[in-house]
Parts: structure tokens; C-alpha cells; sequence
């Protein structure tokens, strides 16, 4: 039993344990020293998972290769960006408690078991242990009945979705004889026709995982426990849980299930054409900022599962990138989201952003440049995630997918594009509060990111490329 | 040294855009000068290595990605023909910046200025080091936004606005032709590398796209897209509009440097052009009738520096037919030596309006050539290179030109000359109406704009005084390299002519008075001009008279203003000379043929469409995206059972997705 | 048990077998799923509904690890029993704030967030 392969994930778990008891003891306010020091664990394990070998562990429940490295360090890297996201809002608004940053880094803690995953059980494991802490904080405003009905919400349909995946798990674990990834690769190989139950399974595991990530017509939950939340957490919910959902999603269909390729293939498909339609047009008539997001999540995560309908490894790196670039711009416009205070309280209004041009001319920009991004216009880093997944797309013959895609970020550039002009040709609607150096500081470092990338894409082309490799060996 | 020359003005760009503020104005434009003269002695040190010394070469500047086979690297093509242009390119500029400082030094904000300056200046640079199609691209679109930038530079300017976006969207109509021209050559060659695509023509020679030869289609296609910049005849309606911007803005960009990318882009694809026949015939007709209809309406247009600007667009056809009959390298020559004295003309002209008070109608001008001496000798200057007077730069070009044309005989390369015959003779009439009614004659300005007619100051006057140097000299010094016995050792492979083409051989055997045509035909206008403007000055009004339908709406010429009253909105008095005062009705006919009906479509998709609920989204697909919007929405009840529901619906779809049809 | 007793009362003799416990699984989840959407009182039936979902995978767990004579499906299901226990407790504290908050536990009262 190779434990120390594990290492990252159980520095995590102790440092979560030990910040949790030292937060308790004191009498004082520990939001803030809290906040930090979960932050620095987040990217000592950071450090931890550059640094990790291949190979599996735990009796085979947990795996390590090029593919976990990237998706963890981006989901870590994620999270410790939700935390600083959170800092000043939960100051202000009264939320600065500190099992806050702590329930985050559990959640944080379940991606990465779920992204280490080699067994269904790791799978459900990881899987309750990101879901849990997320429930807790979609609630977390205690006096808003927003807040808790987001909460509450999210549970149900949560549970439901976790139940369903369960009850696949025992479909295919009754019909194909284990849990183990690996083995039920086998099994899967050797077998000649699949038994109706083993596809049953795969199809209920699927609706499990893409409920989670929020695709269509899973993804009913989104928009409205996106707007009640407190919008650190939907910062937090639209980033680091997508990564690591899509890279469960990801290894499970084309690890274990890679051999049913034929089958999952088209489910995958339906749920890219449905989630890009929807994020498409759904979004248009918004005007709550955080309700928009959601929908132009769901749109994002279609085009991201297009790569894994592709099923090939230009299609799996369309896929990597994509997610890579999207928690960047995404996490850097919830910046701009987080800090919107009109006279210290929180406005979410698209109206809200009238006139910020020239109120507050360099969040404006950074906004400009998300929005831009996300609506896929070169040369920002948006473009380039939507361009690998519709050339893999083309490459493999999948048109309706391209085709589709295409239009529909036609469709979604529209409500980006509004927001910019709202900003820089609408009468400014009385200036909002200045942002606070945290969130300035994210906005600067996600937006240089996404005008940089096309001046330095190698990097990470090559990791993701080394990810997918060691996904589809 | 090679990435200096672009670098340096990305630079100066930056320090001036992001630090000006800080530093104030007079550092950050004395900065974006000083980076500006590095990148011409650069630009110039690479002239005489690459040109002069013969030793082409590419520069890597990094590898953008190198994933999985395929590698893109962003490296600077140094060959002859690109070097030609850093060097003009990063000269002129500089001059151009230094004459801004004492332009702009009313203006409110000169940093900025300098910095859409600079920024220009180092697209323009990308443009032309580009060794693949793409990185062109990106220079072509890149000048495009400083040229929009710079137009509306003003923007507190209703025109200035208006022009801005007209330069725009007529760019963007041949930016469509070159990106259609780009993809169809990637098709083909499977490469937009220069390196790759220039060898593999002749094996590609035979390839057809949709039954059309592939060659040819994509020659047909990058010329649309270079008409859009180079504003041929069709696309040239945004150049005359773009004056709105300040001078020194029309100097560089819209007569010096960018409207000549097109003509860039036709000599650089001179491998391919050359095996694409009736492509290069598109080319002759089209530079022809532009050289010949900008030609027409330069002589009757009122505003000095538009006058200029179809001039440019006049001079822009000439390169244009020239590289359509093969003569790429005298095309190139007289971008060279028409970017001196364009830019001199433009300066010229920019110090005649500082002197008059920031007055643009030739018609309130006159009788200043004694108060701004060392203006009106440039302009001299200018006018008699622009004319193709001997020994000036113009004639050496111009000449060749007409030659090129004469000797490449068919019916095309005929069709060109004759019309670039009269175009010259119109190009003399106009420049020396031009002169006499804004020096000459009565001072038909107030006296209040009179009596502070100046001369422009010393920062102004130097870069005046050294592009009338280029444009008495470049002709004589570097006619020799360009076109005449030592052209194949300086051009050395960087344009390629095809084995049936000897054009630069035969252009000098043409019989005696052809040569010599060019040059009668210049004097000849300049004498009718004189005769109408200076002898008799009655007779232009006359003459406008006879060929108008409503002549009582001429106006006599010694125009006194009326008081305030702006002239923007002329009576058109219709006939041949309302044809021509109207620009031969272009405007007139786009804003009938799409303008108007665009918006009148728009306008009936805004009534009938929500126009409360899309505010701001005038179309019909516009109003389905909302109510598609609207229904998505609607199945977002609110209710937890709704969406286990939807959850589980989807679940069982799935489910007998898998069992029945997978 | 004769065979005539049998008879008597109608019944064939019955191996409860894998089929069986399936059967009872999925008819659990379904009832499980039913009282989630179809259910328009109280979310307290919802969580019901949900530990009754849970209950349906055990029971399949535990049969297919009978049936398969491998001892990872017990396992898991002492997993599930876990979570289960935790995300009941979870589930509870919320309805415990939106009560306080709403004043209701209605199903249909939880619509506020939509569009």
C-alpha cells in the first residue's frame, strides 16, 4: 500500500483539520488568518501535486498520472483564488466566519479524490465530500432567504442526482463484477455484447456527474442557486467544481467506459447540443449578472463536453484547455461581480454596470476583456479554448457539434457584448464603490492570463497534451 | 538591429499610451520621437544589409506553439522587398512624428496621439516583415485600428466619428475578400507560410476550387482585399472621408504607408500572381480606372487636403496597373517615391491650414505664397514630383510606369496606358490648381485669418525640408536599383517574375517618344491650369457652367464667404461637373444600393420585433433569439419538483437512447 | 413447509433470488423519485424520499454483493449508510434556515429564485 503517492491529498486533509481546531480555540475574530492559511495549504498542495509521481494506490482506489496533475493544480488553483474572491465580501456582508474558507478547502479536498478517482467508491467518496461542504455554503448567508432557499435547492436536487449515480454504481457494479476502473476496463474489453444493465449504469453514473457540472437537462439547479447564493460562492461553484466534474466526466467515459465509446458518445453529444443551445439563448433576457453567468456556464460546459464527444485526444485536449481558460476568465468576471457595491451594498444588476467606463475605467476594461474572451474573440484566450474544440470537433467529422457551436457563440456573443455596451455607452447610474485591492489584484492576473495566453498558448498546449495522453495511454 | 526596427515603436507606443500620464505630455512625445529615430536608423542599417549588401534573411523572434507536430513560429521576413518598406516605413514615420509635435501642440491630448502614432507605425512594420499569411493578416487588421483610431481621433466630432466608421466598414468589406483569399490558399496549399506556398505554385498551377482555376480565385480575392485598403475604385469611398483626421495622421497613414499595403500585398504575392493571368488583369483595369476616375474628381474638389486624397487614390492605380502588367518592381518603386512626396504634400498642406487658421477650402485661400515662403517652395516641390516633371522623384517612376504598361502590350495593358496618359495630364491640372488658388491670386480670406497667416514653426519646417529633399532625389538615386541596370542583384528573389515575364528588360526598349509622352502631358496640364486659374481666371466658372444642368448654381470662383456660413452642404448643380463634384455619385449610389436599405430593413425589424424588450438589437433573428430566450426561461419555474422532473425525463431519454438505438 | 400447504394456499415453491431484490431496489427508487417531484406538500417528505433512494442502492449493493460473492459491495454500502447519515444532517440544517427565514417548509412556497 503506496500511501505517500497520496501525499497531496492528505496534506490537505491534516492542514484542513488542524486549521479547522485552531480556528475554534481562539475567542477572536479567525476569518481572515483562516482564510490565509487555507490558501497556503491549497498551494502547498499545489506544490505537492507538481511534484507527484504516476501510479496507483490504495489498493488500487487511487490513481496519479499527467491527467490528475493538471486537473487538480487547476482546480486548486481555482479554489485558493474562490477564498481570496470571498475575503472582503464576507467582511462586508457580515458572513466572515471562518469555517467559510475551511468548508472550501473540504469541498477542494473531495475534487481532488474525485479527480484521483480509480474505483467507484473513490468516485462517490470524492464526489460527497466536494458536495456536502457545497451545500453548507450555498447556504451560508443564514439571514437571507435567498441564500438558504439556494441552499436548500441545491441539496435535493443534489441528492437526487447523487442517488441516481449511486444506484448506477450498483448497476455496474452487479452486472460487470467490480468497482475498480481498471478491472472494469477489462471486463468491458473482453466482453462481447454489453449487458443492458452495465448501460443503464453508465447512463445513470453520467446523469450523476453531469448534473454537477451543470449540463443540460441536468443543469436546472444553475441559474437559481447561482443568484441566491452569496456570489463568492457561485464564483466558487462556477469554477473549481466544473474541473473537477468534467475530469471525473472525462476519465470515467473514456477510462472504464472507453471501450462503449459507441454508446456514451451520443448521450455526450445530446448534452453539448442542449447545453450550448440553452446557454446560447437563455441568457439574453437577463438582468441579474449572476443568473447570466450561470446560463453562460452551462453554454461554456457544452462547448467543453464537445471535446469529450469527440472522444480523441485532440478532442480530450480541446477539452483540458478549454477548462483551463474558462475557470481563468470566469473566476476574473466574478472578481468584477463580487465587487460591485453601490454605497457599500451589493448590486448584481446588468443596469448596475452603466456608465462604468468612465466611473471606474480599469475594472471596466478588465471586464471588457472577460467578456470579450467569453464571447470567443481573438486574439483573447476564450477564442483559442473554442477553436481547439471545434478543430477536433471538424477533425473527427462531428459538424453538427462545430456548426452548432458556432452559431450558438454567436447567439451568446450578444448578451457579452451588451454588457460592454451597457458599460462604456449607457449613462452612468451613479459610480460604484471602489474595488478592493484583493479583487483587483484577481481581476489583473485572471485578465493579463487571458490576454497573454495567445502569446505564450505552448505551455499549457503541452501539458494538456501530456494529459491526455496519459488518459488515453 | 532587425527587431529593433519594429520593436522600437512598440515602445514608444507603450510608454506614451501607459505611462503618459505620468510623465506628461512633452515626454511622452518627445519619447515616442526618440524611439521613432532608433527604429530609422535601424530600419535604415537594415536597408543597406538586406538591399544594398544583398543578404536576405528571416528573424525568429519566438515559436508561438510547438505542440504535437505542429509548430508556429512569429519570425520577420527580411528580404528586399520588405526591407524597402521598414526602411520608408520607419523614415517617414519619424519625420511624420516630429512634424506632429509642433501639429498637435494645440491639442488636448498629444499623448495619445503618439501613441495611436506609434502603434500604427509598428503594425504597419508587422505587416510588412510578415513571413506567413496570418501574421499579414494581423498587421492589415492592426493598421486598420490605428487608422480607425486616428480618424476619429477627434472624437468629439460628429464627421470625424462618421468617417471613422465608414474607413471601418469599408475595410471590413475587403477584409471578408482576404480572409476568404487566405482561407482558399490554405485550402490549396495546406500552408499560409510564404516559404511553403511561394514554391509549391507551379505544382498547384492546375488546381481548381469549385471549377474555377485556384490560383486564379485566390489572386482575385487577395486584390478585393487590397482594394479595400488601398481604397480602389469601388472601396475607395472611406479614403477621401478619413481627411477628418489631423494631418499628420493623412500623411502617414492614408498617402504614405498604409494605403499602400495593398499594393504591398499584390508585389509580395508576385509568385502567385504571376501564374494567375486574368487575375493580373483585374489588377490593370482596376488600378487603371482608379488612377484615371481619382484623377477626374481631384479637379474639382474644394477642400485642400481632398483634393490630395484623390490624388493618393489616383497614384495608388498607377501601382496598382503597374504590377498587373508584371512590373512589380516598378510598382514598388513608386510606392517608394510616392510616399516621399505624398507625405511632403500632406505636410504642405497641413502648414497651410496651421497658417490659415485651420481653413480647408482652397477657395478662401490665395495670395499667401509670399507669407509662408518655405510652405509654398515645398509644395512646389512636391507638385512638380507628384506632376512627373523631369528630375524629380515622380518622373522617374511615373515614367516607368507608362512605359511598363506600353510595353507589355494587349489589350488591358493598352487600356491602362491611355487612361494613365490623360490621368497624368489630369494629375498636373489639378496639382497646379491646387497651387495657384491656395498661394496665388486675390487673398480671398478674411482679414482676420489674413493677418495671422505665419509661417509654421522650425519642428514643422525640418521635416518639410528633408521629404523635399526625398522627393527631388529618390527618383535619381535609387531609379538605378529599383528598376534600371542593377534591379536583379537588389531585388534578389524577393519578387519573382515568371518565365515569360521580361518586362523590366523590354519597358526600356519602347520607342522613343513614350518616355518622353509622360512628360509633355504633365506641362501641358500644368499650362491649362495656368491658363484657367492664373491668365483667365473667369473661365473655370464658365466652363463649370456649361457643363452643369442648373448652371445658376455655380459659384462664381473669387468666393467670398458669407459671414459664419459653412459650406458644407453644396448645392449639386447637376451635369458633368455635378458628376464630378460628387465624386461620379458613389456615395450617392451605396447609400441607395445598401445603406438605405439596410437601415429601412433594420427599421422594419425593429417595429415589428420588441422594440422595448430588445433595446438595441435592431433584427429579426435578434427578436427569435429573445422569444427562444423567453421560452428556455420559462421552463425555469422555480419549483424543485419541476426540475427533478426535467432531471429525470432526461434520464429516460438517455436511458432508452442507450437501449434502443445505440 | 409441505407441498401441500403450499398448494393450499396458492403459492409455488420460490427461491428468493437476485431478480427479487432488484425488483424491490427499483421500485423503491422510483417511489423514492416519485415523492420528489410528484410530492407538493413538505420537504420533509422530499427527505424522506431521498433516504429512500439511498435505501434502494444498499438493497441492491448488498444483493449483488451476495450474488457476486464479493465482499466490495458491502463495503460500499456501509459508505453510503455514512454519507447518508452526514448529508441527512446537512439536509435537516438547511430546511432548519429556510424555515426560519420563510416561515415555511411548502414545497410549492420554495420558487422565489426562478426565470
Amino acid at each position: 500500500m503506496i500511501w505517500t503517492l497520496a501525499l497531496p491529498e492528505l496534506v490537505l486533509a491534516v492542514s484542513g483539520l488542524v486549521i479547522l481546531a485552531a480556528g475554534v480555540i481562539p475567542k477572536r475574530d479567525t476569518f481572515f488568518p483562516v482564510s490565509m492559511a487555507c490558501v497556503g495549504a491549497l498551494l502547498l498542495t499545489a506544490v505537492l501535486v507538481l511534484g507527484q509521481g504516476d501510479g496507483t494506490a490504495l489498493s488500487g482506489h487511487y490513481v496519479s498520472d499527467a491527467f490528475s496533475g493538471y486537473m487538480k493544480f487547476l482546480a486548486l488553483a481555482a479554489a485558493a483564488v474562490g477564498i481570496l474572491l470571498s475575503l472582503d465580501y464576507n467582511e462586508k456582508e457580515g458572513l466572515a466566519r471562518f469555517e467559510f474558507p475551511i468548508l472550501m478547502l473540504f469541498a477542494t479536498l473531495g475534487m481532488m479524490v474525485m479527480i484521483s478517482a480509480n474505483d467507484l467508491l473513490s468516485l462517490y467518496i470524492g464526489l460527497e465530500l466536494l458536495s456536502l461542504p457545497l451545500y453548507v455554503i450555498a447556504a451560508f448567508n443564514r439571514d437571507s432567504g435567498r441564500s438558504a432557499e439556494a441552499g436548500l435547492k441545491y441539496f435535493v436536487l443534489g441528492a437526487l442526482a447523487s442517488g441516481l449515480l449511486l444506484y448506477g454504481t450498483t448497476l455496474v457494479y452487479g452486472f460487470a463484477g467490480t468497482t475498480n476502473f481498471d478491472r472494469l476496463g477489462e471486463a468491458f474489453s473482453a466482453l462481447e455484447g454489453v449487458s443492458p444493465g452495465v448501460v443503464v449504469g453508465v447512463v445513470f453514473v453520467i446523469t450523476g456527474l453531469a448534473f454537477k457540472v451543470s449540463a443540460v437537462p441536468f443543469h436546472m439547479w444553475t441559474p437559481d442557486v447561482y443568484e441566491g447564493a452569496p456570489t463568492p460562492v457561485t464564483a466558487f461553484f462556477a469554477s473549481a467544481p466544473k474541473v473537477a466534474a468534467i475530469a471525473l466526466l472525462a476519465r470515467v467515459l473514456l477510462g472504464p467506459f472507453g471501450d462503449l465509446v459507441g454508446q456514451w458518445s451520443q448521450v455526450i453529444t445530446l448534452i453539448s447540443l442542449g447545453s450550448m443551445i440553452l446557454g446560447g439563448f437563455a441568457a439574453i433576457g437577463q438582468r441579474n449578472l449572476k443568473r447570466l453567468m450561470a446560463y453562460s456556464s452551462i453554454g461554456h460546459v457544452g462547448y467543453a463536453l464537445m471535446g469529450l464527444a469527440v472522444g480523441t485526444d485532440i478532442g480530450l485536449r480541446g477539452l483540458l484547455v478549454y477548462m483551463a481558460i474558462y475557470v481563468f476568465m470566469n473566476l476574473g468576471t466574478f472578481a468584477v461581480l463580487v465587487s460591485m457595491r453601490r454605497q457599500g451594498r451589493a448590486v448584481e444588476g446588468v443596469d448596475d454596470l452603466a456608465g462604468l467606463g468612465r466611473t471606474d475605467p480599469v475594472t471596466a476594461m478588465w471586464m471588457a476583456v472577460f467578456m470579450f474572451s467569453m464571447a470567443g474573440i481573438p486574439p483573447l484566450a476564450g477564442f483559442f479554448g473554442k477553436l481547439y474544440v471545434f478543430l477536433a470537433a471538424v477533425q473527427a467529422g462531428y459538424w453538427t457539434l462545430a456548426v452548432v457551436g458556432v452559431l450558438t457563440s454567436v447567439v451568446s456573443a450578444y448578451y457579452y457584448l451588451r454588457i460592454v455596451k451597457v458599460m462604456y455607452f449607457d449613462a452612468p447610474a451613479g459610480s460604484l464603490d471602489r474595488a478592493p485591492s484583493s479583487l483587483t489584484l484577481v481581476m489583473a492576473g485572471t485578465g493579463l492570463f487571458t490576454v497573454l495566453f495567445a502569446l505564450w498558448p505552448a505551455p499549457m498546449l503541452a501539458a494538456a497534451q501530456a494529459a491526455a495522453a496519459a488518459l488515453l495511454g | 538591429m532587425f527587431v529593433g526596427a519594429i520593436f522600437f515603436p512598440l515602445l514608444g507606443a507603450c510608454i506614451s499610451g501607459f505611462l503618459g500620464r505620468w510623465i506628461g505630455d512633452r515626454a511622452a512625445q518627445w519619447s515616442t520621437v526618440a524611439c521613432m529615430v532608433l527604429a530609422a536608423i535601424c530600419g535604415s542599417a537594415a536597408f543597406g544589409q538586406v538591399a544594398l549588401g544583398g543578404h536576405p534573411l528571416v528573424q525568429l523572434i519566438w515559436t508561438w506553439m510547438d505542440v504535437g507536430g505542429l509548430e508556429v513560429s512569429w519570425a520577420l521576413r527580411y528580404d528586399t522587398l520588405s526591407v524597402v518598406m521598414v526602411a520608408m516605413v520607419t523614415f517617414i514615420s519619424t519625420l511624420i512624428h516630429l512634424y506632429s509635435v509642433g501639429y498637435m501642440s494645440h491639442d488636448a491630448t498629444p499623448a495619445r496621439f503618439f501613441a495611436y502614432l506609434s502603434l500604427f507605425t509598428f503594425m504597419m512594420l508587422m505587416l510588412v516583415t510578415a513571413d506567413n499569411l496570418a501574421q499579414l493578416f494581423f498587421g492589415w487588421e492592426g493598421v486598420g485600428l490605428a487608422s480607425y483610431l486616428l480618424i476619429g481621433y477627434w472624437y468629439d466630432r460628429e464627421s470625424a466619428n462618421r468617417a471613422a466608421m465608414k474607413a471601418f466598414i469599408v475595410n471590413r468589406v475587403g477584409d471578408v475578400f482576404f480572409m476568404l483569399g487566405l482561407a482558399l490558399t490554405f485550402y490549396i496549399f495546406g500552408s499560409i507560410e510564404f516559404a511553403t506556398i511561394f514554391p509549391a505554385v507551379e505544382a498547384h498551377a492546375a488546381d481548381r476550387f469549385l471549377g474555377i482555376p485556384a490560383i486564379e480565385l485566390i489572386g482575385v480575392l487577395l486584390f478585393l482585399g487590397a482594394c479595400g485598403k488601398s481604397a480602389q475604385l469601388g472601396l475607395h469611398t472611406w479614403l477621401p472621408d478619413a481627411m477628418e483626421g489631423p494631418t499628420p495622421v493623412s500623411a502617414l497613414i492614408h498617402a504614405a504607408t498604409m494605403v499602400t499595403a495593398g499594393v504591398f500585398l499584390v508585389c509580395r504575392m508576385s509568385p502567385l500572381m504571376e501564374y494567375a493571368p486574368v487575375a493580373l488583369t483585374v489588377v490593370t483595369v482596376v488600378g487603371a480606372s482608379t488612377a484615371f476616375f481619382a484623377a477626374t474628381i481631384g479637379c474639382v474638389q474644394n477642400d485642400i487636403k481632398r483634393v490630395i486624397a484623390y490624388s493618393t487614390c489616383s497614384q495608388l492605380g498607377y501601382m496598382f496597373f503597374a504590377a498587373g502588367v508584371g512590373a512589380y518592381q516598378v510598382a514598388m518603386f513608386h510606392l517608394f517615391t510616392h510616399a516621399f512626396f505624398k507625405a511632403l504634400l500632406f505636410l504642405g498642406a497641413g502648414s497651410v491650414i496651421h497658417a490659415m487658421s485651420d481653413e480647408q477650402d482652397i477657395r478662401r485661400m490665395g495670395g499667401i505664397w509670399t507669407k509662408i515662403p518655405v510652405t509654398y517652395a515645398v509644395m512646389w516641390i512636391g507638385n512638380l514630383a507628384l506632376a512627373g516633371i523631369p528630375f524629380f522623384a515622380g518622373y522617374y517612376s511615373k515614367d516607368a510606369i507608362l512605359e511598363a504598361a506600353y510595353a507589355a502590350g494587349g489589350g488591358a495593358a493598352a487600356y491602362a496606358w491611355v487612361l494613365g496618359m490623360a490621368a497624368a495630364f489630369l494629375t498636373a491640372f489639378y496639382s497646379w490648381r491646387l497651387l495657384i488658388l491656395t498661394f496665388h491670386g486675390e487673398p480671398r480670406a478674411d482679414h482676420h485669418v489674413m493677418e495671422h497667416v505665419h509661417e509654421s514653426p522650425l519642428v514643422m519646417l525640418i521635416p518639410l525640408i528633408v521629404l523635399a529633399a526625398g522627393a527631388v532625389l529618390t527618383g535619381y538615386l535609387f531609379a538605378p536599383l529599383f528598376i534600371g541596370e542593377h534591379a536583379h542583384e537588389f531585388w534578389h528573389e524577393a519578387i519573382f517574375n515568371g518565365p515569360h515575364n521580361h518586362i523590366l528588360h523590354e519597358m526600356h526598349e519602347v520607342p522613343h517618344w513614350v518616355p518622353l509622352a509622360p512628360t509633355v502631358m504633365g506641362v501641358a496640364g500644368i499650362a491649362l491650369a495656368y491658363v484657367m486659374y492664373m491668365a483667365m481666371p473667369a473661365l473655370p466658372a464658365r466652363l463649370a457652367r456649361m457643363f452643369s444642368a442648373r448652371p445658376e448654381m455655380v459659384r462664381n470662383l473669387p468666393l467670398i464667404p458669407a459671414e459664419g456660413a459653412e459650406q458644407q452642404t453644396e448645392p449639386n448643380p447637376g451635369g458633368l461637373y455635378g458628376f464630378l463634384l460628387k465624386k461620379w455619385y458613389f456615395d450617392e449610389l451605396y447609400d441607395a444600393i445598401f445603406v438605405r436599405p439596410a437601415r429601412r430593413l433594420a427599421n422594419v425589424f425593429w417595429k415589428v420585433g420588441d422594440a422595448q424588450i430588445i433595446d438595441g438589437m435592431p433584427n429579426g433573428a435578434g427578436s427569435l433569439a429573445v422569444e427562444a430566450s423567453r421560452g428556455a426561461v420559462r421552463l425555469q419555474t422555480g419549483r424543485v419538483a419541476n426540475y427533478a422532473f426535467a432531471m429525470i425525463i432526461g434520464l429516460v431519454v438517455f436511458v432508452s437512447l442507450f437501449l434502443f438505438v445505440g | 413447509m409441505t407441498p401441500a400447504i403450499m398448494a393450499m394456499g396458492g403459492i409455488t415453491e420460490m427461491e428468493i433470488g437476485l431478480a427479487h431484490y432488484l425488483t424491490v431496489g427499483a421500485i423503491l427508487l422510483v417511489l423514492g423519485i416519485f415523492g420528489i417531484f410528484v410530492n407538493r406538500k413538505n420537504v420533509i417528505v422530499i427527505l424522506m424520499s431521498i433516504e429512500l433512494i439511498l435505501l434502494s442502492v444498499n438493497l441492491n449493493f448488498v444483493a449483488f454483493s451476495a450474488w457476486l460473492d464479493d465482499l466490495a459491495g458491502q463495503v460500499f454500502a456501509m459508505f453510503v449508510l455514512t454519507v447518508a447519515a452526514a448529508e441527512a444532517a446537512i439536509g435537516l440544517a438547511i430546511v432548519v434556515i429556510y424555515f426560519r427565514n420563510r416561515g415555511s417548509i411548502e414545497v410549492e412556497d420554495i420558487s422565489t429564485l426562478r426565470g
